[in-house]
């Protein structure tokens, strides 16, 4: 079973039809679990008891977990003055608290099982210092940061950690933002365009691969920086 | 579960997991054995296998052992901080 949090929207949701179309056995995490297509479970990852039930839930389901993808997010781009108390709170605890609280909470079903990948996501803002992204940023470097050190922490159970960071994909989180921003951002990539949810679906799916094993700890910048 | 049983429970375990690991074939667990810290003989792969092998025993004896409550974590360093500590924990949860 491969779980995906914020598996009702945007990336989460691409992935989910993704690894569905491959035949796996997802089941997905979301705050609104109304209308999803696959097995769900109602979950707000930045309330450490609503992981805790779900995590609860899927142990007591007694079935292998093969990744657990961490896609759940918010974003706000803005500059750090003119960004409010309340965004710098919902960022930090979606963005990184809820994603620590996801793999230490349902860390022991893989160490259990001695084998397991978590794949994080992160933002290429990060690694390009992106101008207007600096607290959305923050949140996802101390992602980065978690991961990498998570990684050493699980690699002796045979379970890998690893990061995705997107350029600017077209998902809801991007409303707003114009072509010519997105253009601005690109064109600091190592590969100067545009990647799409497939793109980032196919990193996925290469990560969760046995043929990723040896791929813990690394953070994969899309296009590249 | 009396606390007995849980200590007679975790000590048990706990000398399992050091023989696995080949860490020690003659050490005697004994009650105040430091589970954490400089002076444990266990790495933190051990306790981690320690408490997996908890959750089991505790499935088998009809209750859920949770070391990863967040009650269990905030008083982390008490319920690891002997085996005594670690078993009246275990004995506390199973009364639950």
């Amino acid at each position: 079973m491969i779980i995906v949090t914020g598996a009702n929207r945007g990336l989460g949701q691409a992935i989910v039809e993704r690894l569905a179309e491959s035949s796996e056995e997802v089941l997905g995490l979301a705050r609104n679990t109304s209308g999803m297509k696959i097995d769900a479970i109602e979950c707000d990852v930045s309330d450490y008891a609503s992981v805790k039930n779900a995590s609860r839930e899927v142990k007591r389901m007694k079935k292998p977990v093969k990744a657990f993808i961490n896609v759940a997010g918010v974003a706000s781009m803005n500059m750090a003055v003119t960004t409010d108390e309340s965004t710098v709170q919902k960022l930090i605890q979606t963005n990184l608290v809820g994603t620590i609280y996801c793999c230490q909470l349902f860390a022991p079903i893989m160490l259990r099982q001695k084998q397991g990948s978590f794949i994080n996501f992160s933002t290429i803002a990060v690694a390009l210092a992106l101008k207007g992204e600096s607290v959305y940023a923050a949140s996802k470097a101390g992602v980065e940061s978690f991961s990498r050190t998570f990684a050493r922490e699980m690699a002796d159970f045979n379970v890998r950690v690893n990061c995705i960071a997107p350029g600017p994909i077209r998902t809801d989180l991007l409303r707003g933002i114009t072509d010519k921003q997105i253009d601005r951002i690109t064109s600091q990539q190592v590969i100067p365009k545009q990647f799409q949810k497939s793109d980032v679906c196919d990193l996925v799916e290469l990560l969760i691969d046995e043929k990723a094993a040896s791929l813990s700890g690394q953070v994969l910048n899309v296009g590249g920086v | 579960m009396i606390l007995d049983k849980s200590k007679e429970i975790v000590i048990s375990v706990i000398t399992e997991t050091l023989k696995e690991a080949k860490l020690d074939d003659e050490i005697q667990v004994t009650e105040d054995m430091q589970l954490i810290g400089g002076k444990s003989l266990l790495d933190s792969m051990g306790l981690v296998s320690v408490c997996l092998a908890l959750e089991d025993l505790a499935d088998e004896h009809g209750f859920e052992f949770d070391w990863t409550s967040e009650a269990a974590m905030s008083k982390s360093r008490g319920m690891f901080r002997s085996v005594a500590a670690l078993a009246e924990e275990f004995s506390n949860q199973s009364e639950v």
